[in-house]
């Protein structure tokens, strides 16, 4: 019966999850839209294409920031790169021979970001340095585990 | 200057091929694209001077056209352009062992500057509408082509890199071919100008 009962438990919390490795796909997509988000208008700012708005830029930098302290690698499982999943994701097979690399271009990423909503303020010339730390990190990562032909 | 390319031998004369334009179009395109390349591949996450690079690259080619339809005869494309029978005739001498004294750009080796230009037109192309979601080397005509589009041009310009390469390698290849196995030099007369032809050269 107390297998019985697990057995149950089992198969019905694992419905309720659902695919963990689809959802790993669409919590790291999701993240990544998220930063873009964020990334975005600072970097319309830098070049001048969108008029700096301190409040706005304070707070655009502050949410990556914010986002920079989650924990993003969580939702690379093995399982997940393009090898299996095809054009579902753009995730190189090598992240996972690489997974020490690949966490240390994440914490590069987080310590670019740090002080990004504070660094943005006091004009528009302070945007651009903030864009181009965190923009390196994310070409070094881009470069090395993203696909190019998606 | 003169003795290093006198005539040697008979039927040949010595002339004034390449245009100053056309040479220095020639030599700083060279230098832009191998800079523009290393950049590229090896460069500064921020990739400022490989848009500079290619910036230089698409005004170049610019001229390069206008040259092709205004400039002096040899640098024309109506001389780029040769039929089957001239392209056959050139290739089933091109392993004999003697200069081929031809006037501009042969049969061959046009089909290599035609693939050139237009490999290189691809990649500004291409490197314009590029966005590699980093923020910071996001190409200036990105934002009025569709997401997929350039995203998916990133991945275009890397293959045109490969492509470039690869037609850089097969130029420098056939110079050296042209200079160790036909014994003619031809990086001298894109220096000069001065390149020993046949004489009354007709092209066509």
């Amino acid at each position: 019966m107390r297998y019985l009962i697990a057995a149950l438990v089992l198969v019905s919390s694992s419905s309720v999850l659902g695919d963990p490795i689809k959802d790993a796909v669409e919590a790291r997509q999701g993240y990544f839209i998220m930063l873009s988000t964020n990334m975005h208008p600072l970097s319309a700012m830098a070049k001048g294409e969108l008029d700096y708005d301190e409040a706005a830029a304070a707070m655009y930098g502050s949410n990556i920031e914010v986002l920079s302290q989650y924990t993003l690698p969580m939702h690379f499982p093995k399982g997940s790169s393009t090898g299996e999943l095809g054009k579902a994701t753009g995730a190189k097979a090598k992240i996972w021979t690489n997974f020490e690399d690949f966490n240390q271009k994440f914490a590069d990423f987080q310590k670019a970001a740090e002080g990004a909503g504070e660094s943005v303020k006091g004009g528009k010339n302070n945007v651009g340095p903030v864009v181009q730390k965190i923009g390196k990190t994310c070409k070094a990562c881009h470069d090395e585990y993203r696909v190019k032909n998606d | 200057m003169t003795d290093e390319i006198a005539p040697a031998a008979s039927g040949v004369e010595r002339t004034k091929l390449w245009d100053p334009f056309l040479r220095g179009f020639h030599w700083l395109l060279a230098v832009v694209v191998v800079g523009g390349w290393t950049l590229g591949e090896f460069g500064p996450d921020v990739m400022t001077l490989h848009f500079w690079c290619g910036y230089t690259v698409a005004g170049l080619l610019a001229f390069r056209v206008v040259w092709g339809f205004i400039g002096p005869r040899p640098a024309r494309f109506t001389e780029l352009i040769s039929g089957p029978r001239t392209f056959w005739a050139y290739a089933r001498h091109l392993f004999e062992r003697h200069p081929s004294y031809w006037p501009g750009h042969n049969p061959m080796g046009a089909l290599a500057v035609i693939a050139m230009l237009a490999i290189l037109a691809a990649q500004i192309g291409t490197g314009l509408i590029s966005d590699p979601d980093d923020f910071i080397n996001v190409g200036p005509l990105a934002s009025s082509v569709a997401s997929e589009i350039r995203h998916a041009a990133v991945g275009w310009h890397h293959l045109g890199a490969i492509a470039v390469l690869g037609l850089i390698m097969l130029h420098i290849g056939f110079v050296l071919f042209y200079r160790l196995w036909k014994h003619e030099d031809l990086v001298r007369p894109m220096l000069s100008g001065w390149k020993l032809v046949r004489k009354n050269s007709d092209p066509h």
